[in-house]
């Protein structure tokens, strides 16, 4: 099949699913073969390769075999053929975002795996991404990209922002188009279909991604620039929620997903809270709670959030959440630091003194051991 | 999926472009007063900045940046920016007159970070700066621009309301542990006139 025959039988599918199920069923492409080195396309796989080994070496890159191999193997089923040709990258970066280069390399970032509540809705973002590759949209974003300028713009689309220097600096100016976006959308669902997936929870991706939007203080998602290319959220969830109805049914597989995280939960929801981001962090941590409540981890983390905020009412919240963490059992032993500030910030100074007991006994050692140590002396006097 | 990537470049942006065909002049040996109130003895000259992106910090360097940089913070007042104010994408952090060192620190954190660098915190304790009690903190920071792994340490001091702090980074490797020294002779030196 031609790409641009692919292309519109693929938008067919998509775009209208009653007409979908009347028309022959949309088959994946074959593997790509590697284009030749002296084409265009030839180049920028070659580029990739090198930043791919570059990323290989990457203090930002999550080498954790177990939970690589996991969603490695998620992201087999969703390409089927292509899974010879797929390389999953974790990278320990908190922010919601995932992207496929051309040559297969693809990138998972830790933010979005805090962000998944199971593993469909994971399959939901590495489908999107894999339907960007089988639609070879990023060759027709290459040929769009005629200045110099705009090439490395485009380069950084697979998230090669700081490993191909400056020219990489203008990363996500340049994206893909909405269509694609689309597109890209459709081909997920029905990949998602075919791994076995519930296509719902694609919607709920960008229902939880909302919720988060509209926290932000100027609550305006207009002004990011990823909404400048990308069709809004809502409108997105729309689309996606329409193309689930059509085929119901699938798994979510949250038991598995929150077994394949739990080792890395704690990690994650640090670096969630040190963005500072904490309206969005609070959006996104009362849904976990709302979801899990009896999660020490979480209440932990909306705690800190409250704490650093520090605004009217704050400092009540997360007395409140630490205290459900210790209540709930095996809470970070920054639970009892974070209890332990606030408590000295009010001159409690017995309260104060048996929660920096507590944190230094359960983390001795503690980057911070000789303040909360000075801490201690000054409240003793 | 893309919902970020344009924060992160613009955050990186900004601190590129605060180094980028910026206007130097020397800052000589001796006595020298930061901002109205911060004085410091220097054991040898440095070189200042301008780098409005970071402002109101003044930016020092040794070997020129972005290889290593001292921000130098005098007299930052309740609810100032302790950076120049981004794009609408990126979170700014402010100084509150209540913020315990950690919350300090955490800011600071917040702030190295904006261009998605990776912070840890090695080592936050109690020292005496600008003649009161304050606190010192070492950090390992890894560039998100170049990967490249950077130590740091940092000295701060509420007075008055208002803070007054040093915030030293440089690579691990040969420049961090060639200039740490220097740093730490100033931070010592460092008195705040009131």
């Amino acid at each position: 099949m031609r790409r641009r025959d692919f292309l519109a039988c693929a938008c067919c599918a998509s775009l209208a699913p009653g007409l979908a199920a009347a028309q022959p069923a949309w088959e994946i492409p074959a593997r790509f073969a590697r284009p030749d080195a002296g084409s265009d396309e030839g180049g920028l796989w070659s580029m990739m390769d090198r930043e791919e080994v570059r990323l290989r070496k990457s203090p930002f890159s999550l080498r954790d075999p177990k939970l690589q191999a996991y969603v490695q193997d998620i992201a087999c089923r969703l390409a089927g053929e292509h899974c010879p040709d797929v390389r999953v990258h974790l990278v320990r970066t908190p922010l919601f975002n995932a992207s496929m280069a051309p040559n297969g390399m693809m990138q998972v970032w830790s933010g979005l795996m805090l962000r998944a509540d199971n593993e469909a809705q994971l399959a939901a973002v590495l489908g999107h991404e894999i339907g960007h590759y089988l639609a070879r949209h990023s060759v027709e974003r290459l040929r769009d990209a005629k200045s110099r300028s705009a090439f490395g713009m485009f380069i950084g689309m697979f998230g090669a922002v700081g490993a191909v220097g400056q020219v990489g600096l203008y990363a996500g100016m340049f994206a893909y188009s909405r269509e694609h976006e689309s597109q890209a959308d459709s081909i997920g669902v029905l990949l998602m279909r075919k791994a076995g997936y519930d296509a719902a929870e694609a919607a709920k991706v960008w229902e939880n991604l909302q919720l988060e939007i509209k926290a932000r203080p100027d609550g305006d998602a207009s002004r990011s620039p990823f909404f400048a290319t990308h069709p809004p959220a809502a409108e997105r969830q729309q689309a996606l929620a329409e193309l689930a109805r059509a085929s119901p049914g699938g798994a979510a597989n949250e038991a598995q997903w929150r077994e394949g995280v739990k080792p890395f939960l704690r990690d994650w929801l640090h670096e969630e809270v040190k963005r500072g981001q904490h309206e969005e962090s609070l959006a996104l941590l009362g849904r976990m709670i709302a979801r899990s409540p009896a999660l020490a981890d979480y209440r932990w983390a909306r705690g800190e959030v409250y704490r650093l905020r520090a605004k009217d009412g704050d400092l009540d919240s997360a007395v409140a959440d630490y205290l459900a963490a210790i209540a709930d059992g095996g809470e970070p032993p920054d639970t009892h630091r974070g209890l332990g500030m606030i408590h000295r910030a009010r001159n409690q100074a017995a309260e104060a003194r048996a929660s920096f007991q507590r944190y230094l006994e359960a983390a001795p050692d503690a980057a911070d051991f000789t303040m909360i140590k000075s801490y201690l002396e000054e409240l003793r006097t | 999926m893309r919902t970020h990537r344009g924060t992160l470049v613009a955050a990186t942006l900004v601190v590129v472009l605060a180094g980028c065909a910026a206007p130097v002049t020397k800052v000589d040996s001796g006595e020298q007063t930061v901002g109205d109130r911060l004085q410091v003895s220097l054991e040898g000259p440095w070189n200042q900045v301008r780098a409005p992106a970071l402002a109101p910090a003044q930016v020092w360097t040794m070997e020129g940046l972005p290889l290593d940089r001292l921000l130098v913070y005098s007299g930052i007042k309740n609810e100032q920016l302790i950076h120049a104010e981004g794009p609408a994408s990126l979170k700014n952090f402010a100084f509150r007159s209540t913020m315990q060192p950690d919350e300090i620190v955490a800011m600071f954190e917040g702030m190295l970070t904006r261009d998605g660098s990776s912070f840890k915190l090695v080592k936050l304790g109690p020292a005496s700066f600008g003649g009161a009690k304050g606190f010192r903190f070492e950090f390992a920071l890894t560039r998100r621009v170049d990967n490249v792994q950077l130590s740091g340490v940092g000295y701060g001091t509420v007075s008055n309301g208002e803070l007054f702090a040093l915030l030293y980074q440089a690579p691990r490797l040969a420049f961090f542990p060639r200039h740490q020294p220097r740093v730490e002779q100033m931070a010592r030196s460092a008195r705040i006139k009131t």
